[in-house]
Parts: structure tokens; sequence; C-alpha cells
């Protein structure tokens, strides 16, 4: 737990210390004043965790540390997960971020915030399952560039596949097709519905996917 | 009643990435309260046995055992245990000395009440107390290599890995880093990698020679001497006619090659005899040269371990078996 700690500060600092959490942060606030759905803010989600996730280990790999980090006594469960937490902490500071662009809709408005905050879930919950998809694909490549690339094209893919249904004769992969979109859940959170297979999909989207990065660390020695 | 385990144990270990192998076979141990360098030229295979050691790869064959943990099992427990530096310091730009110092300290279980005192005494022993609120990216080359030292030795670790720790440091930093060295290693078990020969002979009790991933020798460095002394050369300047003197050194028993430079302006020769196993050899040639001719110098060649290191790779190109 000690050490999981550790490098969730760790991470914490390092983020802050660099532009790419400010620039996260006031870009996602910034825009959904614009874009005014949740819709939109999920779409943009996907291009932007990857800039989140890209350095988990990219950039240890680029800078040398990997081999401090990897020879610290440290499980690469703790490595992983720390590092997780971290994203994650910064995704909830996005979603805080936006918060305030509620103020005027409470002030003009009568909205329903049960809606709104399915809404949240369902951001926070698909912002887990990207940053976990794309520490993934930090772990696999030593080129940040290329880690939010791919992060960002798999992740695309996610999003749109339920289009595929379209195409499919066979029930059963119509069901799959959709049932692996990330939008299709998402679309049911902002709807006002916290579904358990919603919650269900994203968070083993997310455990496999972290599952995967520790195990690639324990094969990589 | 037993001794205790030696620190660092290797049991045939061979590293291969794909069909290259980087190491092969190789054993040896370094015991509590030792110093051990590790020679090679580069591509040696140093780094990959230190990253062996350190855990952050692991062998393909063989058994590397570290404060009696094995690395293949027991990694996370050994490496409570072990300080490791890199050959590139493995800093974090964007953090402070002292945020760096603290994050690996915690990781490495020292204590909060302890951990203050403890980033404390390692930055007074690498010389970085002026520099501790400065970040990272800031620092020089000098002070990044001896921030990548100072983490290795956080918590006191049994076992200290430093590859090449010396490596762009000015010759007063070296002084000091090589200070520091050899009195963590009177207590712990230290291994550092290095090229550079007069370092293994200062600071080391024992050198391990390796070359293309073999481990070729392992011994004190005046017991290399003494290993490669047996095929020794004994100089001398003389002034005498080439061809007369050549004969008369061949003419002594034990000598069994002879070779010299043209004579200088002053008719001096300086000649160079490869000679056999034995004392008395250089007393014997003094006799002979000194009864014709004007004996200016004679001497026994110590071999450098420069020339030790040399005559063992070169004995055995590419990595073949030693005979």
């Amino acid at each position: 737990m000690r050490g999981t700690l550790a490098v969730y500060q760790k991470e914490l600092s390092t983020y802050f210390r660099s532009p790419i959490a400010y620039y996260v942060v006031v870009f996602l606030t910034g825009e959904t004043t614009m874009a005014g759905t949740l819709q939109n803010m999920g779409i943009l989600l996907l291009t932007l965790a990857p800039v989140i996730s890209m350095r988990l280990f990219s950039a240890e790999y680029g800078a040398g540390t990997a081999e401090l980090l990897l020879t610290l006594p440290l499980t690469p469960w703790q490595i992983v997960l720390g590092k997780y937490l971290g994203a994650v902490t910064i995704l909830l500071l996005i979603s805080v971020g936006t918060v305030v662009d509620l103020v005027p809709l409470y002030i003009f408005g009568t909205p329903e915030t049960t809606t709104i905050l399915a809404g949240y879930i369902g951001f926070v919950l698909l912002g887990m399952a990207c940053l976990a998809v794309g520490e993934l694909f930090s772990v696999l490549t030593h080129n940040q560039i290329v880690a939010a690339l791919i992060t960002a094209a798999v992740l695309l893919g996610f999003w749109f596949v339920g289009h595929l249904q379209d195409f499919q004769r066979s029930d059963v992969l119509r069901s799959l097709v959709g049932y692996l979109s990330f939008a299709r859940h998402f679309t049911d959170f902002i709807q006002g519905l916290v579904r358990t297979d919603g919650v269900a999909f994203y968070l083993v989207v997310s455990a496999v996917a972290l599952t995967l990065s520790a195990s690639y660390l324990q094969w990589r020695r | 009643m037993s001794l205790p385990p030696a620190a660092i144990v290797l049991e045939s270990v061979s590293k291969r990435y794909g069909s290259r192998t980087i190491i092969r076979d190789v054993s040896f141990t370094v015991g509590h309260g030792e110093i051990v360098g590790f020679l090679g030229p580069n591509g040696a295979g140093k780094t990959t046995t230190m990253r062996l050691i350190a855990g952050f790869t692991a062998a393909t064959t063989g058994r590397v055992t570290v404060a009696g943990y094995d690395m293949a099992t027991d990694n996370v427990e050994a490496a409570r245990r072990i300080g490791y530096q890199p050959e590139r310091p493995p800093l974090y730009d964007t953090l402070d000395v002292s945020a760096y110092l603290r994050f690996v300290a915690k990781v490495k279980g020292v204590r909060r009440a302890a951990l203050a005192g403890e980033i404390e005494r390692v930055t007074a022993a690498c010389h970085l107390e002026a520099v501790v609120r400065q970040e990272i990216y800031k620092l020089s080359k000098g002070y990044r290599q001896r921030l990548g030292l100072a983490q290795a030795l956080l918590g006191s670790p049994e076992v200290l890995l430093l590859d090449e720790p010396t490596a762009g440091l000015d010759p007063a930093q070296i002084q000091e880093t090589r200070e520091v060295i050899r009195d963590f290693g009177r207590s712990h078990a230290v291994l550092l990698s290095t090229h550079i020969l007069a370092e293994a002979t200062l600071i080391c009790q024992r050198v391990a020679i390796i070359h293309h991933g073999r481990l070729l020798a392992i011994d004190s460095p005046s017991g290399l001497q003494r290993a490669i002394a047996q095929t020794n050369r004994v100089s001398l300047q003389v002034t005498a006619l080439a061809g007369e003197l050549r004969a008369e050194l061949l003419s002594v028993k034990g000598v069994t090659a002879v070779s010299m430079l043209p004579p200088d302006r002053d008719g001096q020769l300086t000649v160079e005899c490869q000679v056999d196993v034995g004392h008395g050899i250089e007393a014997a040639i003094a006799r002979a040269v000194a009864a014709r001719w004007d004996l200016h110098r004679l001497e026994r060649q110590a071999p450098t371990l420069e020339n030790i290191f040399l005559q063992y790779v070169a004995d055995r190109p590419n990595g073949s078996e030693p005979a």
C-alpha cells in the first residue's frame, strides 16, 4: 500500500510540474461551456485521455527512470496502480472543473440533478476505462507520441464500433459489437440511466487493461 | 559453524535476447564488506550483468541470489536490500532533489520519522547540499551523477550496485565519489563496473574481467598481476652492438625471445626480453650483460592492470571457449 501511495504521490507531483495537466484541465473546462453536452465531453475525453496517459510509462522508459522504478521494492501491480490512480485523480479534477459550467444552469433553470449526476458517473467511468487502455499502450511503447496515437485510435474504435451493428447479420455479433461500444454505454448514463452492465463494462475494461499492463511488466523481465 | 552467505551469488548465469547471447555462463560471488570491480570494454555485458543482479531483467538460465533471495522469485524482497545506480542516472527532471530522494526513500521503506535524517545523510555524503531545493533538470552532469549515487545509498542497502559511478565527473568529484564508495564498502557488499582500470585497482579488493559476456578472471588486482607476471618481460638499456647482445641474451637460461629498438644517438639499445617463469632471471641477465657492456637500466616490468586486461581479452577473441 505504501509503495502504491508513494508512486501515486510522485505521479501527481510530476503531472503538476509539467504543463500537460494544466492544458488538459483548462481545455476541457473551457470547452464544455461551448459544447454544452456531456456527449461532447465524452468524445473529447477520447482524445484527451491519451494525452494524460501517454507519459505514464513511455516517459519513464525515455528518461531511464524505468530502470529505477522496476528495481525498487515495488510489485508490477503497485507501479501500475499507483500510476493509474494518479491519472484518475487528474480525471476527477477535470470533472470537478466542469462543474463550474453547471452554475448558470442552476441559476437560470431547473435541471434534473439526477440525470446530471448519472452523466458525471458515466463520464468518470468512461474516463477510467480510457486511462487504463492508455496506460497499457504506454507500458508497451517507449515513445509517448506513439502511445498517445495508438490509444486514441483504439479508443475511437471502441467508441464507434457500435455503428458496425448495422452490418452484422448474426444476432450474436450484433449484440457483441453493441456491447463493446463505449458510446452506447455512455449514452445510457447521460440519459440518466446508471445500469449495472454499463458500470460493470467500464470497470471490466479498466481491470483487463491494468492486468495486461502489470503482466507485461512482469513478463518483460 | 557456517559462514554467512555471500551478498551476491551468480551461478552459471546466462542471458539471451532472442538469438543473441549477452551473458554466457557467468558465476561469481561478492561477500559482505567487499568491493568488487567489474571490468570490461563497452558492450562486454557489464550493464546486463548489473541489471540481472538488480532485478531489472531476469536470467535466461542460471540463478542470481542477492542477500539470500532468489531474484527469479523474491526480487521485490531482495530489492529492499539493493541500492542500484544505473549507468544513466534515473532522475525525474521535473522534481526537485529533495522530492526525488523522498520518493525513493519512501518506496525503499525508510520510516517517516527517519526520512529527513536519511536524506540529509546521503546528500552530505554525495556533496549535494547546495542543490537540495533545485529542480533536477537544472543540475549539471556531475550533480546528476552524484544524485544517482545518493538515491542508491538511501536506506543503507546491504548490496550496492554501481554502473560506472564516476563517469562524467571531474577529478575532484571522482576522488570524493571513490571515498564514499570505499567508506560504504567497509560494511556492505559493493559491485561496481568501470572501464577505468586505475579505479578498479584503487578501490576494489577483487576485480572481475568480463569480455563478450564471459567472465575471464576474478581475483585481487595483485593476484591478477601475479598470474600474468609469469609470461612477463624484462626490459633493459645497454650500450652494445645489437648482434652480439642478442646472442648473449638468448644464451641466458630462461630468456625466450629478444626484441630491440635501433640504437639512439649515444649508441644505447633499448631491449625487451621475453622471459620464462622463475626467480633470478633479472640477476642472470644483469650478470651476463654487465660483464661485457655498460648496463644503464634493467627492470622487470610488473604488468599494469591494463596489460592484464588486454592480455585476457587478446587471449580469448570473440568469446571462444577458453583453452
